[in-house]
């Protein structure tokens, strides 16, 4: 279902000059598997993730999602691809402050055009899930930081991705909070049968996985 | 420090030259406004200025008439004074060009023996030498029609010495010879080009009447109390004249201009409030896309003062770029709307016109100022939020604007607690007070913006977010307050000022029609092209009068003759009528008094009907005495009625044509109205009568001509008006612009956020579209609301403290409809680029602060 073959991605920058972020990755990922990767810090995690949503384009080489060649399609094309079928977990969360937990998870469909009832129920399902029904209409303001991922992953959930990308989850999370957002995130692919790639820095975090791959300035080892 | 600052404006320039440039352009148009209406302020003084010290220059004092002329018998009596070192009688007429009936000339007519100054230049042809007086003035009065014009008046009309012209007063007609050229300028820079002199006897004869003069200037021995010798004279010479110093004079025509310059003055200040908020948002612009950059700032130790001091200085250089365009945009406002202000003060103040701007430098420095201050008045409070804000927040992605959230309830109730002192201050006794209705104006317009967030706040907070179009947009404006509030309150005061004097001018003009209607309604109106310039020696002879009246097809004629007069210190247009057919009831509106009655008691007992200003200015009401200044000294006339009126805003008084002549002494009339048989045509007879009078200077006029004829006026008094309406409002729309460029980088996180969850470019675009429309909306709905509020404010209180009208509300639904469609679609054009330059944003974006 997401597909890499031997992707580079190469940044032209103004003072270094080019440089490979990833280089020569190779791999292919089947339905329902849970993949964590790790690196450190400029090693490439998140221009994959980038690549994988159809955010950005390999500069060589073909990244296959649901056997369609992102590369090739147009920017219209790959927004509505991730729109419908990947969803995002950002490590800074990006809740939209001057709404409410219900509108925040609600966005996607939002952005969709999606509304209705079923859309309402998935959201207060969602909601009850991650355990927050009760506060659905309050402003995210002044939820904790726990809480504001769990607020994310239900929005990412919301229009039932086939692929989740997650990247660094837990890295603004204390110890305690970050397990509870991990397990709650495995727990939640696990029913919904979503595949998930996520990035951490964290080994017990990816023990979790099905899998765990590793990237070395920009080159992925996939064990 | 300097070199950071060149470095930084540079590359902002380059990077955001749009932002650059709308602020550059907001301080422009900003000191462009009050720039104008100053300039044309000073133009209209100076006019006036320039024609008492050209005349006058060489005067301590001048004897004016209370009435019309005066005889030149008070001439030795002036000599006669031992304090009087000379003097000298002048006449002064309007003429017009014979060939160009709207060519209007000073003639002034002084005797050449008398010790004045008149800087004779010469000319191509060799005409008198420079001198303190002319070499031989025997032989210029040996000379018909002798006349000097000056160098600028001989280019204009291709005239050199030596050559006639033919110029009209009245019904007459004098051939005038180009003596000599006279550069007035060498005595005051002010003067008009204008003038013509020729000699005292010749220009009575010619234009005038013999033995009348209009001013008698006067040379105090040196040393002598000035004070005490006007005094003196006035007591010598009667209660018939005035005698004033050349300050005296200036001082009056700005008594008269008052109303006029303060309404230029007030919308010009407006410009410049409205200037300020796009500077404010500019410069909020500006700073918000370099927030990172001032975070890296401090965090290596830059200290809130330090950063500060960057803004600041680089505000003012911003500034200074506004002032270097808006001084000459300005000037060149100035000059394309002169000659509308300038028909203004001819028509509506009987003054002179102004012929050349004047534009002292000090002017230029003041609106100088008034850009660069306000660029840093403006930018003072984003600059200072921005300095003290910690390093953490400037460098988060996700800011809020918390602070005027919580601020938005108490500002909105300072605005309410404003407008109710302002109101209870007015009840209680400020309406006592000429200028109370600016005082309520401005509460107004300052409590707009105040309760601008509140209402921002609220109506967002209603709306129901169902789907990512128009709510969602509504919903996010209430967000980001400090920048959107700032945006829609502009355009509200903006609105407001629209809505507000569009209202009042539509309710005039609709008055105005009723009123015309019901006055002008004889078929043909006849006078003298000269009499618009309101010489009182602008007359028809009577025989003409008569042989007028006696056309076939002629039912009936009302005669009038009218000139300036005094009551008190008021200047007033003062009209003897006499009327060709019994008034109908809707004819000569009365606002006090019963028609029958008041017209007996004017026609029988020599009464006297006041205009609503008059009456207002004055105090004087029914059966009151009005006193007004007749050759003799002063008489008491009955006030028989109150009849609107909304010629002039002076005040005028309409008696009997006997009443008039008995008071003033017999004359000709200035104008006759013929009244014609059922079936007759006006424009038919007004070619008959040209054709029968082919070369009697006569300005003939039907009864749809005048009627076009008032409105054209009308429109022009609003002419400047308008302009400026426009340019408060280009400024507020500009605002717009501003503020979605503000949000397209303040929001840059959320916009790539839309884009991460799957948004495409269109749909971004769309959502910033519709803010711009959002804030078009709320600024219509505040400005509706304040604008209804500003009009009644318009009409009610400051129409009637400083005009006197009454004007009967009502509401040019068309034109209000046009201008909100207008206004939407400005609002639409101003998000386009920025709207196009959120949908940009890419989900990439996020990354950035990821990292
Ligand atoms: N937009 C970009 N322009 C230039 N270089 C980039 C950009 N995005 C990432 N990089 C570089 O690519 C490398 C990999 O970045 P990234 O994938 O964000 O690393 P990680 O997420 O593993 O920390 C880093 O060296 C980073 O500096
Ligand atoms: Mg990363």
């Amino acid at each position: 279902m997401l597909a890499f073959d031997r992707v580079s991605k190469v940044y032209d920058t103004f003072a270094s000059g080019s440089r490979y972020a990833l280089r020569d990755v190779t791999f292919a990922t089947s339905m329902g598997r849970t993949i964590a990767i790790v690196g450190r810090s400029g090693s490439g995690k998140s221009t994959l993730l980038h690549l994988a949503a159809g955010i950005d384009v390999p500069t060589t080489g073909s990244v296959g999602l649901f056997g369609r060649p992102l590369e090739r399609e147009s920017e219209t094309a790959r927004t509505r691809l991730r729109r419908d079928a990947v969803g995002l977990v950002f490590q800074f969360f990006y809740l939209l402050p001057h709404l409410s937990l219900h509108d925040n998870v609600a966005l996607p469909a939002l952005i969709a055009g999606e509304r209705g009832a079923a859309v309402d129920a998935r959201i207060r399902q969602l909601l009850a899930r991650v355990g927050l029904e009760d506060r659905a209409r309050d402003p995210v303001q002044h939820l904790s930081g726990g809480e504001m991922q769990r607020v994310a992953i239900a929005r990412a959930l919301l229009r039932r991705p086939r692929l989740l990308l997650a990247d660094e989850p837990t890295g603004n999370l204390d110890d305690a909070n970050g397990r509870a957002v991990m397990d709650l995130l495995l727990a939640l692919v696990a029913e919904e049968g979503t595949t998930l790639l996520y990035v951490t820095h964290s080994r017990e975090f990816a023990a979790l996985a099905d899998e765990t791959w590793e990237i070395h300035s920009g080159v992925l080892d996939t064990g | 420090m300097i070199r950071y600052l060149v470095r930084v404006v540079a590359a902002n320039l380059r990077r955001a030259p749009s932002l650059y440039l709308l602020t550059i352009v907001g301080v422009a148009l900003g000191v462009a406004s009050v720039l104008t209406v100053q300039i044309l302020n000073q133009s209209a003084l100076a006019a006036f200025t320039g024609s008492v010290q050209a005349v006058s220059g060489e005067a301590d004092l001048s004897v004016l008439g209370r009435t019309p002329t005066l005889p030149d018998s008070l001439y030795p009596a002036v000599l006669a004074d031992p304090d009087v070192a000379g003097a000298w009688a002048l006449s002064r007429t309007s003429v017009t060009l014979a060939d160009r009936p709207d060519y209007f000339l000073d003639a002034v007519g002084v005797d050449f023996f008398a010790p004045i100054r008149i800087p004779f230049v010469t000319s191509r042809t060799g005409g008198p030498a420079v001198g303190a007086t002319l070499a031989n003035p025997a032989a210029v009065l040996a000379t018909p029609g002798w006349t000097a014009v000056s160098p600028e008046l001989a280019t204009e009309l291709d005239l050199a010495v030596g050559d006639t012209f033919t110029v009209t007063s009245g019904v007459r007609r004098a051939r005038l010879k180009v003596g000599a050229l006279v550069d007035f300028r060498r005595l005051t820079p002010l003067a008009g080009t204008r003038l013509i002199v020729l000699d005292l006897a010749q220009a009575q004869a010619l234009l005038g009447e013999p033995g009348r003069i209009h001013q008698i200037d006067v040379r105090a021995v040196a040393g002598t109390e000035l004070d005490a010798l006007a005094g003196r004279l006035r007591e010598t010479l009667g209660p018939g004249v005035d005698v004033l110093s050349p300050e005296q004079r200036t001082q009056r025509a700005e008594g008269l201009l008052a109303a006029f310059r303060l309404n230029l003055t007030a919308l010009s200040l407006i410009s410049v409030f409205v200037g300020l908020f796009l500077v404010y948002s500019a410069t909020q612009a500006s700073l918000v896309r370099r927030r990172a950059e001032f975070g890296l700032l401090r965090s290596l130790g830059a200290t809130p003062r330090q950063v500060f001091a960057v803004i600041a200085v680089e505000v003012a250089l911003l500034g200074a770029l506004g002032v270097a365009l808006g001084l000459p945009l300005g000037y060149w406002a100035a000059r394309v709307n002169v000659e509308v202000v300038s028909a203004t003060l001819t028509n509506l103040y009987l003054l002179d016109a102004i012929e050349r701007l004047y534009v002292p430098r000090a002017l230029f420095a003041l609106a100088a100022a008034i850009g660069i201050g306000g660029a840093v008045a403006g930018a003072l409070l984003p600059a200072l939020d921005m300095s003290r804000r910690d390093t953490k927040t400037l460098l988060a992605a996700f800011t809020l604007h918390e602070r005027l959230g919580s601020a938005a309830l108490p500002l909105a109730g300072s605005g309410a607690a404003l407008l109710a002192a302002t109101g209870l201050w007015y009840v209680v006794g400020g309406h006592d007070w000429r200028g109370a209705g600016f005082v309520l104006a401005i509460a107004l317009l300052a409590a707009l913006p105040l309760g601008t967030p509140l209402l921002v706040q609220r109506l967002a907070a209603l709306v129901r977010i169902t789907d990512f179009g128009w709510r969602y947009s509504l919903r996010s404006l209430g967000v980001r307050l400090q920048t959107t509030a700032f945006a829609i309150a502009a355009l509200g005061i903006a609105v407001s000022m629209l809505v507000g004097i569009t209202l009042m001018i539509g309710s005039f003009r609709r008055t105005l029609e009723v009123w015309v209607n019901s006055s002008l309604r004889a078929d043909v109106y006849i006078t003298t092209p000269s009499w618009r310039g309101r010489s009182t020696e602008a007359t028809l002879d009577s025989a003409l009068a008569a042989a007028l009246a006696a056309l076939p097809g002629v039912r009936a004629v009302d005669r009038l003759r009218g000139f300036p007069g005094y009551t008190g210190e008021r200047r007033i247009a003062l009209a003897g009528v006499e009327m060709g057919i019994p008034y109908d009831d809707s004819h000569l509106p009365l606002l006090a008094g019963e028609r029958t009655s008041a017209l007996a008691a004017v026609h029988e007992r020599g009464a006297v009907l006041i205009s609503e200003p008059l009456a207002r200015k004055t105090g004087l009401g029914l059966g009151d005495s009005l006193p007004l200044s007749v050759p003799t000294g002063e008489r008491r006339f009955v006030v028989a009625g109150v009849y609107y009126d909304y010629s002039s805003e002076g005040g005028t008084v309409i008696l009997s044509l006997p009443t008039l002549n008995a008071a003033f002494g017999a004359g000709p009339v200035n104008s006759i109205a013929l009244y014609l048989a059922p079936g007759a045509d006006a424009e038919a007879t007004v070619d008959a009568i040209r054709a029968r009078y082919p070369d009697t200077p006569l300005l003939l006029r039907s009864n749809r001509t005048l009627r076009a004829e008032v409105f054209t006026i009308f429109e022009q008094t609003f002419a400047i008006t308008r302009m400026l309406q426009g340019m408060a409002l280009l400024i507020a729309v500009t605002g717009i612009t501003l503020t979605l460029l503000v949000l397209a980088h303040e929001r840059l996180s959320e916009l790539a956020l839309y884009r991460a969850l799957g948004a495409g470019t269109r749909q971004v675009f769309g959502i910033f579209v519709a803010e711009g429309i959002g804030m078009g909306a709320l600024g219509l709905v505040l400005g509706g609301a304040g604008g209804m509020l500003l009009a009644a404010i318009l009409i009610l209180v400051i129409n009637r403290a400083y005009f006197g009208w009454t004007i009967q509300v009502s509401v040019p639904l068309a034109a209000l409809a046009w201008q909100a469609a207008s206004l939407l679609a400005a609002a639409v054009a101003a998000s386009l680029y920025p709207a196009f330059r959120a949908s940009r944003t890419t989900a990439a974006e996020l990354a950035r602060d990821d990292v």
